[in-house]
């Protein structure tokens, strides 16, 4: 049984923050209808990475990411009927779930504003880049600019790296996920406590406070004035020796922090002779450049030698925290990631079958698990809008 | 009845937390913050290392630890010893979800396996997390947050393009993984709501991270390509980077359409950029993207962020401050909307805490600090446990709680 199968999700979101939460529900069996415009479909479809094939709309790799397990209608919001039809739709559903622009909303007959009067039992949940209503100066946003104006673009990469410009995040929609990721828990908490009162809700989130939040161990500290705020771009940071460095086949990452992790370290690179003045706890209590370069210097004489999972290997059973910096490849290859069947096989009609990354938690109960491919453009129009009709024919309301 | 009434979509549901560091304690700061009463049981030998502080060098005022355990509560009871679990075991009976982030194979020597918490209660949701998971080849390592962002593929693409990877700032990874936890282990609970069934939720740190990066992993699977660093660049985007301006401050910008890049070109204003047919698709843009930055870098030089920022969006284009810590704290819009609500110890120390990252309408209230060490250990076992006075002073007497 899955957890989800007896909800229905109405999804208007035609970006990546929107799909992703659908998808995160989907995967739970929730019955996700997800409307797009006519002819093109979601801008999704038309952003790579592309599998081969001829026709524009089903092309995308990314839409078939995220777009797992859902039903697609094609319906013309910007017309009248197709706003009449949504208005219909709506009595069918429990959730509906957007990442347009504050008031695109309000633009379609679904003011939150009104909902609690007008729709009192609907989840709604809009994420937008700054919440609702935001300021002229943050009006326009990409995946970028959110990155930055949350504090993580100018503290990437970090202390060390200053001569190196802020960076971008991994990958185009690291602020996306995690803005999705965030919705589909607010529903999910919203849903459970309808159970009881049958009372909906309002979930406005802000992919900039998302991000913000995802800081809140330094944030915390900065704004109750408990670590120094500064124009740093290493303010963020931990400092010590430890971080990524070359070996024969890549990169590995290193963390040393602790009196433990250095004896261990010693132990590892030889002992050699200036590490014996040190202090034991100078990781902690007596950070020099001098004493840090030394640590690295040794370290990558160490790993010239050794590939990144012999090297790890080694670290790890000497209780030193090392690990391999992995490739995409590598990350599918790892045998790790195979036993627990990270990536699964998904077919698709036109994509064939391909290796999807699933999620990130086992349930002993309930699993999500891929049941259907992303929908062909429309491929659910014809049975959706005559169940509609039909049931407006019979006088039948909310099933 | 729980001690703390604070409302929201989660009032009434009770959990135990068993964790430490970030990562756990994120999971059960999204319950708290739903209005779940949510219950850290702390052992005295073997404290959250955040708790100590050396500079505040007060274990109920130590800077990280507060900062990711407001509105919670505490109890002093000592796990190590058998009497400790059987009360925990007692205390599970009670609550609805069960976090922990120890290390792998901890809980099942500890007695708190999931086959024996969910015969005390079979409704109950148990969450595991690892930097692995709970099982597989290399489940018995542990690691940190950047161990996750290394293995989990998302350390290989950050950096500048064709140089070393330098990785996300290192304070990325572990409320990402709480995050993921929260949610995996709500849509148990909701599960156990509608059936009376549990069910135990094993998470995994690294691939919560390959999630982050889940586009990029299909371009492998799907055509083989092995996406390295790409410094700020974006294949659908361009102008797509970060830009230094005279004053020191960088600022992002991003175009992703060519009406965008029109009113850029427009606002730059040099001689004839509007209509450079080098520019004017992003099939040229990019092919163009290294004399198109330098255009871009060199008219940004000569403005201040705040008034380039405000300019563009003006006129319609994506673009932000790269905000250090200083505008984050001081950050209008984070003010206005509530992001930083005050909270109080129970000392009634307050200041201004980081708020969750959506607002719902009947949300729980978020006024509470981070609990001191111990400071609801007679709620737990007086008021949900039911044991007298005395039982409590004996409890106290053999050193199994504080």
């Amino acid at each position: 049984m899955s957890a989800l199968s007896s909800y229905k999700i109405l999804e208007l979101s035609e970006g990546v923050a929107g799909e992703y939460c659908g998808k995160l529900l989907a995967d739970f069996g929730a019955e996700v209808i997800k409307i797009e415009r006519p002819g093109s479909g979601s801008p999704t479809r038309h952003l790579g990475p592309f599998g081969s094939g001829n026709d524009a709309n089903e092309r995308s790799g990314l839409f078939a990411y995220l777009n797992t397990n859902k039903r697609s209608i094609v319906l013309d919001l910007e017309a009248e009927t197709g706003v009449e039809t949504l208005a219909l739709l709506l009595d069918k559903v429990d959730v509906v779930i957007d990442d347009h622009s504050s008031g695109w909303l309000a633009g379609i007959g679904l003011d939150p504003e009104s909902l609690e009067s007008v729709r009192p039992g609907l989840v709604l949940c809009s994420i937008t880049a700054y919440g609702q209503n935001p300021p002229d100066e943050r009006k326009y946003a990409e995946d970028l600019t959110v990155f930055h104006t949350s504090g993580w673009g100018f503290h990437t990469p970090g202390a060390g790296h200053e001569d190196i410009p802020p960076l971008k995040g991994p990958g185009r929609f690291f602020c996306n996920y995690e803005a999705g990721q965030e919705a589909a828990m607010y529903v999910v908490a919203s849903l459970f406590d309808r159970e009881s009162d049958s009372r909906g809700r309002f979930i406005d989130v802000s992919m900039h406070e998302v991000m913000v939040s995802r800081a809140d161990y330094v944030v915390a500290q900065f704004v109750a004035g408990e670590m120094d705020v500064t124009d740093w771009r290493g303010g963020f940071d931990m400092h010590g020796p430890g971080g990524i460095f070359p070996c024969k086949d890549g990169f590995i990452y290193v963390f040393m922090a602790t009196p433990d992790q250095w004896a261990a370290y010693r132990k590892m690179i030889g002992d050699p002779e200036w590490t014996h003045d040190l202090p034991p706890d100078w990781l902690m209590k007596g950070l020099t450049p001098e004493r840090i370069a030394l640590t690295r210097r040794d370290l990558c004489e160490w790993l010239k030698s050794r590939n990144k999972v012999d090297a790890a290997h080694e670290a790890q059973a000497l209780g030193i925290t090392l690990v391999p910096v992995n490739t995409p490849s590598e990350v599918v290859a790892s045998p790790q990631y195979q036993h627990r069947k990270y990536f699964v096989d998904v077919t698709h009609p036109v994509l064939g079958t391909v290796k999807y990354p699933s999620v990130p938690y086992r349930m002993s109960e309930t699993p999500a698990r891929v049941v259907t491919s992303a929908p062909l453009l429309g491929k659910d129009s014809e049975e959706v809008l005559s169940q509609l009709s039909e049931g407006i024919r019979t006088g039948k309301g909310r099933d | 009845m729980a001690k703390l009434q604070r409302g929201g979509p989660l009032a009434g549901v009770r959990v135990v937390e068993l964790s430490k560091i970030w990562a756990g304690p994120e999971t059960g700061k999204h319950f708290a913050f739903m209005g779940a009463e949510v219950i850290k049981v702390e052992t005295k030998g073997s404290l959250d290392f955040t708790r100590f502080d050396t500079l505040t060098g007060d274990i109920n005022k130590a800077r990280g630890f507060m900062s990711v355990n407001p509105q919670k509560l505490s109890a002093q009871i000592d796990i190590k010893q058998r009497a400790g679990v059987e009360l925990v075991l007692d205390l599970l009976r009670h609550c609805d979800i069960l976090v922990d982030n120890l290390r792998p194979g901890a809980m099942e020597r500890l007695g708190l396996g999931w086959d024996v918490v969910r015969a005390v209660n079979p409704r109950i949701v148990q969450i595991t997390m690892g930097m692995y998971g709970n099982d597989g080849p290399l489940a018995s390592q542990t690691g940190y947050a950047p161990c996750f962002c290394a293995i989990g593929g998302l350390s290989s693409l950050v950096g500048s393009a064709g140089k070393p990877p330098t990785g996300m700032n290192m304070r990325y990874a572990d409320s990402t993984y709480g995050t993921a936890a929260a949610f995996a282990g709500l849509v148990a609970l909701l599960h156990a709501r509608r059936t009376g069934v549990g069910q135990f939720v094993d998470v995994s740190a690294v691939e919560c991270m390959t999630t982050m990066v889940a586009d990029t992993m299909m371009d492998f699977t799907l055509n083989g390509i092995e996406h390295g660093c790409d410094g700020t660049r974006h294949a659908e985007m361009a102008p797509h980077s970060t830009y230094r301006c005279k004053d020191g401050d960088w600022i992002s910008i991003a175009v992703s359409s060519d009406a965008a890049w029109e009113a850029l070109a427009d606002v730059i204003g040099q001689s004839g950029l509007s209509t450079d047919a080098r520019f004017n698709t992003l099939t040229g843009r990019k092919a163009n993207e290294v004399e198109l930055d330098r255009i871009v870098s060199g008219w940004v030089a000569t403005r201040a962020a705040t008034d380039l920022v405000s300019e563009l969006q003006a006129r319609g284009i994506a673009a932000g401050k790269s905000c250090n810590s200083m505008d984050l704290i001081a950050d209008p819009l984070l003010w206005e909307r509530g992001f930083f609500p005050e909270a109080a110890q129970s000392d009634g120390a307050s200041r201004p805490i980081v708020g969750p990252g959506a607002k719902i309408s009947r949300a729980a209230e978020i006024c509470d600090d981070a609990p001191w060490l111990g400071a609801d250990t007679g709620y737990v076992l007086g008021d949900i446990l039911g044991l007298s006075a005395d039982a409590q002073a004996k409890l106290k007497a053999d050193g199994i709680t504080c």
